[in-house]
Order: structure tokens, then sequence, then C-alpha cells
């Protein structure tokens, strides 16, 4: 069993023995998964030592559709981020959600649900990161978007929570068919579905960019990027852990995952980069402003997210070496340090029971150990040295200098809002005077982000593991070896002006902050007004309301409904009997003297249907409905078509005792009230000009298209032939099972499904 | 205007001649099926067949007895088996790599036989048609009839209560 | 024999369309019944070749078009089974809205259950009978419109 191999079937099991756990007692459920995902990066962690490695079965191999799998640089970077975050998210979970389901008086039932999900959302993104077949990507990725469906709304019993999952599901679900139409134009175009084999072709063909840039729009609006980044903030209405593991190392991160999983053929097509150029940077400045303007924790710290993969995605947009090694590495560095604020959002809400700014002061007389932890993380987010941080800005400074002037200006703008609305967040937290008391916490509360806030240290003093598995990841994104090495320079080199600028600018905003305050509410204000969001709140009230309209016209009543049906179909038969050049096309057909019986048969058919129509009393009707029925049996059969005649002729007598049958169960009033009701003689006159209209247009479409059947009879040809080939005889039979197999089958499901409707309409009792 | 004794009469040959044509009527629809590869008929007609033997059954003896058919009274669960068989059929071979809905043995590969019947899915997928066919016509005709005992059992109390309420106000 | 053909489907259709233009329900399904019945013929009709059953060994005469035949021979069976049902759609809309018969029927029936135990299963009366207190006076009387 290969690494890959291990890590798909531990991340799988993990939900699973969750949900076996849950059976036996909810509250053995935290430590199951606790356990789990303990074991789960344990693999991880010892895959770094393992040779890449590979999964690859063959499944449905008529479509080239293979279950394929490798454990490469990228995916190491991402499962372990997936994993390795969260374990430590679901480490704080089993003491959170306690006091969470505790807090809305909710059963202990509740944490299956759970940790079922969140652990499904780890192992999908597991398989995301590992799949190497488009489609497989694709249903790893649309598993994600469920996944996070259920987390979002985990609080069910609020409104808020619902429409924000609903809101995340459009969104990120609605893109994700974008992938799978990128997916489908790639295999078009490269004629396989494994990715690999695309690359090593090369070259980009026809559709392809277009293929790419519809997987660029899932990966943007899975990465919350501008403008389809309002579903983030919003998302936040889920439980703290929810937040820490979705927003910053696991959803999120998917997207930009997507940009680097497509990177070797991206980098192909320039206009997409400055596609993602535009879009990164304009995500950089709208979630850094925004960022700076929110008073809730969970809501800064959302907007901030929009705004560091606004950097990664701004780097793949600048490219190069260094612009693909930084994206890796800032991924990686941001999921360490934004899980832990994330992490301190909860633990300090759940202390003080407060979520703004405003509410929250001076903790860190109460609570050193989570300031220090936090602290860190947070130096490492605004690039101070000596944390991971420094040398994430120090890439993105790097390939911005190579670039030239415009980019060394947004780079540092960007990084400057950074710096502002982080420094605002931890210092409004943990100094000043303390503002609202705080209770003790649990410590499991509090050491996952002192272990996140060390890592972000360590990565400043030890870069090298960290710049190992980016290299690694930017490797296999760049489809060619790379090698990344970062180290402290103590001169003045361009990198290190630049972040020294990034600090003052960054305090600067900061200082001076209520200067700009209201321009930068004021923009807020208007991006909720005119952004984004407030489409999406449009079209959805529009097409809620375009379907009620077109529900309550159609529900009127019954006749015109079949008008509104009948009556457009006929205009279209029409006008293509008007355009088709009919002239000279129309034959008679020769009729030999063995036609004769036909012709008497058809004459019966169309005399008793022509009877069947002054028929007022529904017993006859369908009477004479089944003798319409048993003359076409005798068509067939003078058409040498015993399988139908015979199947004609026994239907025929099961549907009229079907008829008399529902004729006795009819109230007889009803019956005799509806025939009285339509013996009206204007409606009836009208009725029949209808018909006779009808009848004339299929006439002249039926003669039309006999007149010129096809001449082709290769089909039925090959189908004679090929019948005693698959052992059998009747052809008509032959057809039925195997040729045209799959017809039958839907046939006898749709059989099936009216049987059901027909017992359940008949069973007493009201349908409800 | 026929007289009771002579409904009588026809009721009785009417069962007589349902109760007979009960066995041969399932064995001709089975011969109907299973030698339709080769021969005249397949799944369609062999299970209208079939639902009309058991449908005759119910004319001739009443609602009743049709319950006490177990063929008929589990037509539904029959019919479900049915899909369920023919699913199977078109899904199994796509785990095995084969396309859906794929027959074996293969074309132009060798099949056993026991007279004229051979040993292929198709028949297995005929059979399926057969169930599906069979089930859904006797199962709606016994929804109707069972409608049908509960609706003359309202008009019967509805009768009474008619009468016994006409006695009180005379 | 085309033209015969097209004559034949043409009558069969406009009985159809008749029927459904109809405002009775259950003439509403015999006229679907009626177009189906159309529908399969056009279908057989339009054999590419007439001849004898399709079923080897062959004579060497030329054998009919097989194809129609299978296309028609589900088309039956699945025409059977949607008339089927919306034949049981229409009794139930009835049953619900316009059942007049069944209005005394659901009076004594109230009375009836007042003394048995009300049998499980049995629940249509009570039901007709909510739907009569919903219904406007006019429609109690009979008036179905």
């Amino acid at each position: 069993m290969n690494a890959a191999m291990m890590l798909l079937v531990i991340s799988f099991a993990a939900p699973l023995l969750v949900l076996v756990a849950g059976t036996i007692n909810a509250r053995l459920v935290p430590h199951v998964a606790v356990l789990a995902t303990a074991l789960a990066a344990v693999v991880v962690g010892w895959s770094f030592w393992q040779p890449d490695a590979a999964i690859r079965w063959t499944w449905a191999e008529v479509y080239g559709l293979h279950f394929e799998l490798r454990l490469d640089g990228l995916a190491r970077l991402y499962a372990l981020l997936a994993i390795g975050i969260g374990f430590l998210v679901v480490a704080y979970a089993s003491r959170y959600m306690e006091l969470h389901l505790h807090h809305g008086d909710r059963p202990a039932s509740d944490h299956i649900r759970f940790f079922f999900f969140l652990l499904l959302f780890m192992a999908a993104m597991v398989g995301l990161v590992m799949a190497q077949d488009l489609i497989l990507i694709f249903v790893f990725w649309d598993l994600t978007a469920i996944a996070s469906f259920f987390l979002i709304g985990f609080d069910q019993h609020e409104e808020d929570s619902r429409s924000s999952a609903m809101m995340a599901l459009v969104v990120t679900g609605v893109t994700a068919v974008l992938v799978l139409v990128g997916a489908m134009l790639l295999h078009h175009d490269y004629g396989t579905w494994s990715l690999p084999a695309i690359i090593e072709q090369g070259g980009i063909q026809d559709s392809a960019p277009w293929a790419l840039l519809l997987i660029a729009i899932g990966a943007l609006a899975k990465s919350a990027q501008v403008p389809l980044h309002f579903w983030l903030p919003r998302a936040m209405a889920a439980p703290t852990p929810v937040s820490a593991y979705l927003h910053s190392a696991a959803m999120v991160a998917a997207g930009v995952f997507l940009i680097g999983r497509f990177y070797p053929l991206m980098q192909q097509v320039d206009w997409l980069l400055d596609v993602f150029l535009v879009i990164g940077f304009a995500s950089m400045l709208v979630g850094g402003i925004l960022a700076l303007t929110r008073n809730v924790l969970k809501q800064v710290l959302a907007y901030s997210t929009i705004s560091q993969y606004g950097y990664v995605v701004f780097m793949f947009g600048m490219g190069g070496d260094y612009g693909i090694k930084g994206a890796s590495f800032y991924v990686l560095a941001h999921a360490i340090v934004k899980s832990a604020l994330f992490l301190t959002a909860g633990a300090v809400t759940e202390a003080t029971g407060k979520k703004t700014l405003a509410d929250i002061g001076g903790l860190r007389q109460t609570m050193p150990m989570l300031a220090l932890g936090s602290g860190m993380a947070a130096a490492g987010l605004v690039a101070l040295p000596l944390t991971i941080g420094f040398f994430k800005d120090e890439l993105f400074f790097a390939r911005a200098a190579q670039l030239g002037a415009p980019y060394m200006v947004m780079a540092v703008a960007g990084a400057a809002l950074t710096f502002a609305y982080i420094f605002r967040f931890w210092t409004h937290i943990f100094l000043g005077r303390e503002i609202s008391p705080s209770q003790p916490i649990s410590t499991w509360l509090v050491w996952p982000v002192v272990v996140l806030g060390l890592l972000t240290v360590l990565g400043g003093i030890w870069p090298a593991p960290f710049t190992h598995i980016a290299e690694a990841a930017a490797s296999v994104s760049t489809n060619s070896p790379q090698k990344l090495h970062v180290e402290y320079v103590i001169a003045p080199i361009v990198e290190n002006l630049m972040a020294i600028s990034t600090w003052v600018f960054g305090f600067g905003i900061y200082w001076t902050r209520r200067r700009w305050w209201r321009v930068a509410l004021g923009i807020a204000h208007l991006g909720e007004q005119l952004g984004p969001a407030h489409w999406y709140y449009r079209g959805l009230n529009g097409l809620n309301h375009l379907s009620d309209s077109i529900h309550s016209f159609e529900v009127r009543d019954l006749r015109s409904r079949v008008a509104s049906i009948l009556l457009p179909a006929g205009i279209l038969v029409g006008l293509a009997v008007l355009v088709t050049p009919n002239a000279n096309s129309f034959e008679i057909g020769p009729i030999q003297q063995s036609d004769f019986t036909l012709v008497i048969m058809l004459i019966a058919a169309v005399v008793s249907g022509l009877v069947v129509m002054t028929l007022r009393d529904h017993l006859r009707l369908a009477i004479g409905l089944s003798s319409v029925g048993y003359s076409l049996a005798g068509v067939y059969a003078f058409m040498s078509a015993p399988n139908v005649t015979l199947v004609a002729i026994v239907v025929e007598t099961i549907l009229s005792m079907f008829l008399i049958g529902m004729m006795v169960l009819m109230p007889r009033t009803i019956l005799r009230f509806e025939t009285e009701a339509d013996s009206d003689r204007r409606s009836i006159s009208r009725d029949a000009v209808i018909a006779t209209v009808a009848g004339l247009l299929v006439f002249f479409v039926s003669w039309g298209a006999l007149s010129r059947t096809s001449w082709n009879t290769e089909i039925i040809d090959s189908q004679t032939v090929l019948t005693p080939a698959v052992h059998g005889k009747n052809i008509v039979t032959v057809i039925l099972a195997d040729f045209r197999g799959f017809d039958t089958m839907g046939e006898i499901t749709v059989i099936t499904i009216t049987l059901i409707g027909i017992i359940s309409l008949l069973r007493s009792g009201r349908l409800r | 205007m026929p007289t009771r004794d002579s409904l009588q009469l026809t009721g009785g040959m009417l069962q007589m001649g349902a109760r007979v044509l009960l066995v041969p009527g399932f064995i001709i629809a089975i011969a109907i099926m299973l030698k339709g590869y080769a021969d005249i008929g397949d799944g369609f007609s062999a299970g209208v067949i079939a639902a009309l033997v058991v449908i005759v059954q119910g004319l001739a003896f009443g609602a009743e007895e049709l319950e006490r058919i177990a063929v008929a009274r589990l037509a539904p669960l029959l019919g479900f088996i049915g899909l369920g068989l023919a699913y199977a059929l078109a899904f199994v071979p796509v785990l095995f790599g084969y396309p859906i809905l794929t027959h074996f043995p293969r074309m132009n590969e060798h099949a056993e036989h026991f007279g004229p019947l051979e040993f292929i899915t198709p028949v297995l997928f005929d059979v399926a048609v057969f169930l599906v066919v069979y089930g859904f016509c006797v199962g709606a005709m016994m929804a109707v009839s069972r409608a049908e005992v509960r609706h003359q059992r309202l008009i019967r109390r509805a009768r009474q209560r008619a009468g016994s309420r006409g006695g009180d106000a005379v | 024999m085309t033209l015969v053909f097209s004559l034949a489907i043409a009558a069969l259709f406009a009985v159809g369309a008749f029927l459904m233009l109809r405002r009775d329900l259950i003439r509403l399904i015999a006229g679907m019944i009626m177009i189906g019945n159309a529908a399969n013929l056009f279908i057989m009709a339009s054999a590419l070749r007439r001849g004898r059953a399709a079923v080897l060994p062959g004579n060497g005469d030329e054998m009919a078009d097989p194809l129609v035949q299978a296309l028609v021979l589900t088309a039956i069976v699945i025409s059977f089974a949607t008339a089927a049902m919306a034949l049981v759609i229409v009794y139930r809309v009835y049953t619900s809205h316009y059942s007049m018969d069944l209005t005394e029927l659901s009076a004594a029936e109230e009375e009836q259950s007042e003394r048995d135990e009300p049998e499980s299963g049995d629940l249509v009366e009570q039901d007709i009978e909510e739907d009569i207190e919903e219904m406007p006076d006019d429609a109690k009387v009979g008036v179905l419109a």
C-alpha cells in the first residue's frame, strides 16, 4: 500500500469512523475525530519521506475514465495544510463545539453531524489535491462544496446561517459547473481526461484558453476573489472552527490549488495571467480596505483572507520562478497564521462573550498565552522578521521588483493595508485597557493557537523545511524542477526597503485612521449597495419571481395549459411546413392487391375513431376507444409485425378493463354532469373546427414526411446481420433487449414510476 | 334479458374457464418470453399476457380472490424486482469496465443452451421487462379493485344510514 | 399507400384533438390515447421497408423494418401506462374536488364514525368531509364551475 493509498483510505475512513462512534455514543465522537485526524497527520508527515505515489484504477473504460490519483509535491503541500491544520482545528473543536452546543441547548448528537462533515470535507480536500483525472477533480471539487454547505449552515435554526450556506453553495456550486464545462472542453481538445497526459501533449489548442478561463473562474470563486468574494464574509455565520478551517487552510485554498494544478497550461495563456493580475490586485485592495472598516472579529479576518488570497492570485499572475514559488510558500505561511488568528477570535469570544473589536480590549493580562501565540501569528501575517511571514513577503516583493515600479507600488500598497488591519486587530484585542471581563477558558482552546504561533516563528528561524515543501509544489505547478532558498540579507536591497516602507506606511494608515475612516466606510457602504452581493440578491429574487409567474400562469386552468402547449406546437409545425420546399414531393404511393386488408383495417380504425367522437356515455366511450385499438392491432398484423400485434391486443384488453373499472369507480353524477356540460352546441362546433385544422396540419406533415423516408437502410441491414451474432433470431426482440436496450430500460423505469403513482393515488386517505 | 339462472350459469362457466386457464396461461406467457429471442414474442407481450390471465381470475372470482393469489398480491413487488434486475444488468458491467448494458456472452462467443433456451443475459433482461410489465398491469388493476371495494363499502353504509334515518322520520 | 396512411393518421389525430379540447377530463384522456394511436401508426408507416415478419432465418423475401416495430412496441406499453396514470389522477381530482355523490356518504359517515371505531386506512370519507367544509356554498349544491 503506497502513501497515496494510505492517505486516501485514512481520510475517507475518518468520517465513517465518526458515524460508527456516533451510533455508540455521541460523546465519543470528538475524541474519535481527534484520534483519526492525528493518525492522518502522522501519515501525511510520513509521506514526505516517501517517493511520489500513484493510484490508477480503470472504470468505465469506454469513456476513458480512470480513478487516477497521484501524491506529488503540490498534493503534499495542500494535503499537509488540509490534514495538519485540520488536526489542530479538530482538537480545538473537540472542546469548542461542546461549549457551542451547550450555549444553544442542542443535543450532543449534533456532534456527529459536525465532525462527520468536517472530516468529509478534509477527505474531499485530500482527494481533490491528489486527483489527476479531470472528472475526478470535479467530483472532489463538488464534494468540498457540499460538505462546506452543511458546515456553514451547521446552526440550521438560524436563518442567517441557512442563507449564508445557501449563498456559499450557489456561488461555489454554480462556478463548479464552469469547472466541469472547462474539463469537458479540455477533453474535447486533447482527447483525454488525464491532466498529466494533457500537460505532456503540451501546447494550447483551439478552445483550451476558454476552458482554462472557465476553470479559473471556478477557482477564483472558491478562493473568494473579487467580484465573487461576497459569500466568504457571510459564511462567517459558521461556528469558529469551521471558519478557521474552511477559510484559511481548506476551502479557499482549494481555489488557488486548482490554479496551481492547471498552471502548466495556464501560464501559456498570457491574457489569463493578466486576468489574475487584475483580480488579484482588486481583491487585495477591496479586502484590505473593507477589513479596516469591519468591527466584528471574524469579519476582519474574512476580508483579510480575501485580500491575502488576492496576493496569491496576483503572484500567479506575475508568474516567473519567484512568483510561483512565492505563491506556494505564501499559501503555506498564510494558512498557518490565519488559522491561528481565527482560532484566537473564537477563543476570545468564548472567554468574553463579545464579538466586536469595540467590546474587547486588554486581554493580555488574563490570557497571556493566547496573546503570545496569536501575537506570533499576527507578526507572521504582517511579515515581521524572524517569522515565516517575512519570507512570504520577501518573495512577493522580489518578483514585483523584477517586473518594475508599478508592480512594486501595488505590492507595497497591498502589504501596507495588511499591516494596518492586523495591527488594529491584535492591538485592540490584547492591548489597552480591559473593556469586558473574561472568564478562564479550556487550554484546548489555547494550545492549538500557541502551536501555530510557534510554527510561525520556527519558519522564520529555520525556513528550510517550509521552502522544501513549497519548491516541490512549485515544481509541479511549473512542470519543471524548482529550487527555493531564502535567507536574511542585512543590507539595503530593494526587498528590504520595500518591507520597511510597508511597515511605515501600514503604521501610518493605522495612525491616521480617524481621517479616512468615514471615506472607507462610505466605500464599504457603496459596495454593499451596488456591489456583487446586491446583484446576487436581485438575481435570486428575479428568478423567484420568474418561476412564480410561470407557475401561476401554468396552473390557472387545465384548458389554458393544454392550449399553451398545443397552440405554439401547432404554429411551429405550420411554419416548418411552410418553409420546407414541398413542391412535387408528395407521393401517393403504390397500393398493391395485398394491401387491401390493410386498408380495410385502417378504415375500421378511422370509422370507430369518428364514432368515439359522437359517443356521450362514458362506458361506450371506453368501448369505442378499445375498438380503435383493436383495429390498429389488425393494421399492425397486416404490416407483418406479429410482436406489436400481440402486445397491442393484450394491452388494449387490459386498458379497456382499466377504463371500465375506473368508470365504475367514478361518481356517477360527475360523469353525467360532465357529459351534459360538454353538449353545448357552440363549443362543439368551435372545437370541431380547431380539430379539423389540426388534422389537416397533421395530414400535410405526415404525408410530406412519409413521402420522403430515408433511403439509407444501413442500420436495419446491420441489425439484421448482427442479430445471429448476438444469439438471437427475432430481430425486434434483439433490438429491444440489446441494440436499444438502454431505451427499454428508460421505458420500464417510467412504467415503474407510473405504477408507484397509481398505487399511491388510489390508496385511501388524502394526498399530503 | 338474461335470467338469474343464465347469469349464474355463465358465471360458473367463466369461473371454470378462468381456473382452467390460469396455469397454462402462465406457461404460455413464460414460453413466449423465453423463446422471444428466437421466435415471436418478448418480455412485453409475455408480461401483458400473464397479467391478463391473473386479471381474468379477478373478474371471475371477485377481488377477494386476487388477494389470495400470491403472484397477484405481490405484483408491484415483482415489478420493482424486475426493475432492479434490469439496472443490475445495465450497471454491473460498468464496474468491470464494459459499457452500460453489455450483454454476455459477447458477440460471436459461444452460448450454452438447453433445448431452444439459451443462457444469455438478454433473456434475463427480457425477464426483467416481463416482471415490470406484469407488475404494472396487475398492480394497477389491483389498486383500482381495492379502491372499488372500499367505495362499495361506503355506499352500503350510507344506504344503511339513510334507511335507518328514513325509518326514524316516519 | 402513403396517402392512405396519412389520411388515417390525420383522422385519428383530429379525433384526438377534438376530444382533448372537451372540458370533460375523461374525454381529455381519451384524446391523449387517440393521439398516441395516431403517433404509433405514423411510426409504423414510416418503415423503410415492408415485407414479411422480421424473424430469422429468412427465406430470401424482404423483411419488414424491425426498428419501427421495436419503437412502437414500447410506445404502446408506455402510452398505456401514462393513460392509466392520467385516469387515476382524474379520479383523484374528481373525488377530492367535486364529490357530489359522496356528499351524502360523508354526512352518513360522520354519524357512523361517532359510534364505530374509525377503520384504519378509511380516511377518504373524513377527507371528503373536510373538503366539503372548505367548499363555497354553490359548489356544495353541485354546481361545477
